[in-house]
């Protein structure tokens, strides 16, 4: 958009960017050379030693896996509905999933306690899967819903001039067609459980169902605030979700932008 | 989206009237019941969450610690109590400084790195990483890096000392006139990334012809940047505010595990309010209140903007 048009300007921007981004890198470098003083390595291989770190990647995944599978059903049946099919006060159930979407969680925190307690379900995988589905439901809802509305209604007509049924139809011509936007779904609704940290913190209690955002305090309590041992296990956390973004570069960036643009 | 809803699905003209009743009563057939399709989100989502409202709204009415079984009711008191209380307002106060801030600061930076990855700079996907990366990563494990960097002893304060500006080193976090400045720094360091891509998305949809155009009628950067691009992008800007206020409403992670919403209130959020008051001083009853007024706040704010957005589209 600049035109940069003698060699001094072009260097003049290219130098602009360089110092622009240098605070953005200013606190992965910190916490890379944090983890590695002291000890050295030897951090590291303190953290991996310590029992019980896997457990807190697979409850991670676990949770994220399950918020996605049950917001990608749910949100693919609602938007089909909403979308190509007959339903009475169509737009007042959408806009009442729709107020949902300004919902801070932390409003969540006293009804959700008293009700997982009674319930018996405080403590499970199910009290933080359970909210953090339902708080991005809405967001995806709208996304599909938008996106199969540009999906010719005539495509689903002749599918039931065939003879096809609306489950049929569903699931050969929705779920292929969709997957540019479930793409999108799935990758906000995983950052979305992921870096949850408030749910987690409140739900699950005993350390061997507790996530990966929990860690640093887990280490705080194990290290006694031997802060590069901490800084340690904050790479390690942070790892796996950096490698998933290089190599998918494209899509974490559509699909987090999806909801604002056209 | 109530035009298209409004609208039959089909759009070819009936050429006859009969035809059309016809071809009206056939789609009519060939439209089949949707609401069991939308009924597990509603259950899901909607049942969830505003069975959790209704209790919430019923809870903000007691004086109960959570636990005891038979609370008592006071009305509206709660209600009175917060309007009476200053650490409510402060927090609003954070609340409402914090948006400005944040979004200002983000917008202007996500749109500069934006422009300036649009003129064929160098390696452009590695400051587009860079800039990215914080996006992705969780607030909560980034916290103590944060504790960290800006700690009397940190690297910022080193950086400072070796620039010849140590007369500026102080404890950022420690003392009240910085820990709330601090805060914001880290929220538009996580989310400046997503302004930019916004932007930087935006601005490829922006019509070369039109930027060549100017550029032939002698407009230099700064115009074209002003007066083309930056209003041609700012759908994106509005959508960018919503995302913001909402934001702003929903802070918890990064007062809370920074600066523990301190030093003195410094950084109280109503979030991290709501959260002592339930959690640890068993006020649920009042943070249930406060919850109340949280909601409708973000409903009102989420009107308004709805509103706003659309009484620009009329006047365009």
């Amino acid at each position: 958009m600049f035109e940069a048009r003698s060699p001094l300007a072009r260097v003049g921007l290219q130098l602009l960017v360089t110092v622009m981004v240098i605070p953005f890198l200013f606190p992965l470098v910190v916490m890379v050379q944090g983890s590695l003083a002291g000890a050295g390595w030897g951090n590291y291989a303190a953290v991996l030693a310590v029992p019980g770190l896997g457990q807190f990647f697979l409850n991670s995944v676990i949770i994220a896996a399950s918020v996605i599978v049950l917001v990608y059903v749910v949100t693919m049946l609602a938007a089909y509905g909403f979308a190509k099919l007959r339903v009475p006060v169509r737009e007042l159930w959408f806009w009442l999933l729709l107020a949902c979407l300004t919902l801070p969680e932390v409003v969540l925190l006293a009804p959700l306690f008293a009700t997982d307690t009674a319930l018996g379900l405080y403590d499970t995988y199910w009290s933080v899967v359970l909210p953090l589905a339902a708080l991005q439901v809405p967001f995806a809802v709208l996304l599909t819903r938008n996106f199969i509305e540009g999906i010719p209604t005539e495509l689903f007509e002749a599918a039931r001039v065939d003879g096809a049924s609306s489950m049929r139809g569903f699931l050969y011509l929705v779920i292929p067609l969709t997957r540019p936007i479930a793409a999108a779904v799935l990758i906000f609704t995983l950052i979305g459980a992921w870096n949850d940290y408030l749910m987690p913190l409140v739900f699950l209690q005993s350390t061997d169902m507790q996530t990966i955002t929990l860690v640093p305090q887990f280490f705080q309590g194990e290290f006694s605030n031997d802060q590069t041992k901490i800084l340690a296990s904050a790479v390690l956390t942070a790892l796996p979700e950096v490698i998933a973004y290089l190599c998918l570069q494209r899509l974490f960036e559509r699909g987090l932008s999806a909801g604002a643009l056209k | 989206m109530t035009e298209t809803s409004l609208r039959r699905p089909g759009r070819r003209p009936p050429s006859s009237r009969g035809e059309a009743a016809t071809l009206r009563a056939r789609r009519r057939r060939l439209q089949p019941r949707g609401l069991p399709w939308i009924i597990p989100a509603l259950v899901l989502s909607g049942g969830l969450i505003y069975y959790c409202i209704g209790y919430t709204g019923y809870i903000s009415t007691l004086d109960w610690d959570g636990i005891s079984p038979d609370p008592t009711s006071v009305g509206a008191n709660n209600f009175v109590r917060i309007l009476q209380d200053p650490v409510f307002w402060q927090a609003v106060q954070h609340t409402v400084l914090f948006f400005i801030v944040t979004f200002v600061l983000q917008t202007f930076l996500g749109f500069l790195f934006a422009v300036l990855l649009h003129s064929r700079i160098k390696v452009a996907v590695v400051y587009k990483v860079i800039v990215f990366v914080p996006v992705v990563l969780a607030p909560a494990i980034m916290a103590p890096v944060f504790r960290q960097l800006f700690a009397p002893d940190g690297e910022l304060n080193w950086v400072l000392q070796h620039v010849g500006l140590g007369a500026l080193a102080q404890p950022w976090i420690g003392q009240t006139s910085t820990a709330l400045p601090v805060i914001m720094v880290i929220t538009i360091w996580q989310w400046t990334g997503l302004t930019f891509v916004l932007y930087f998305a935006a601005m490829g949809q922006v019509d070369e012809s039109v930027l060549e155009a100017a550029r032939i009628d002698g407009a230099g950067n700064i115009r074209t940047i002003a007066n083309i691009i930056w209003p041609d992008v700012r759908g994106t800007t509005v959508a960018l505010a919503i995302l913001s206020a909402i934001g702003a409403l929903k802070t918890f992670d990064i007062p809370w595990l920074v600066t523990i919403a301190g030093p003195n209130e410094a950084t109280e959020f109503l979030g991290t309010y709501i959260y002592k008051m339930t959690i640890q001083l068993d006020h649920v009853g009042y943070a249930a209140a406060l919850s109340v007024i949280l909601l409708i706040v973000a409903l009102v704010m989420a009107i308004g903007f709805q509103l706003a957005g659309r009484e620009r589209e009329v006047r365009d």
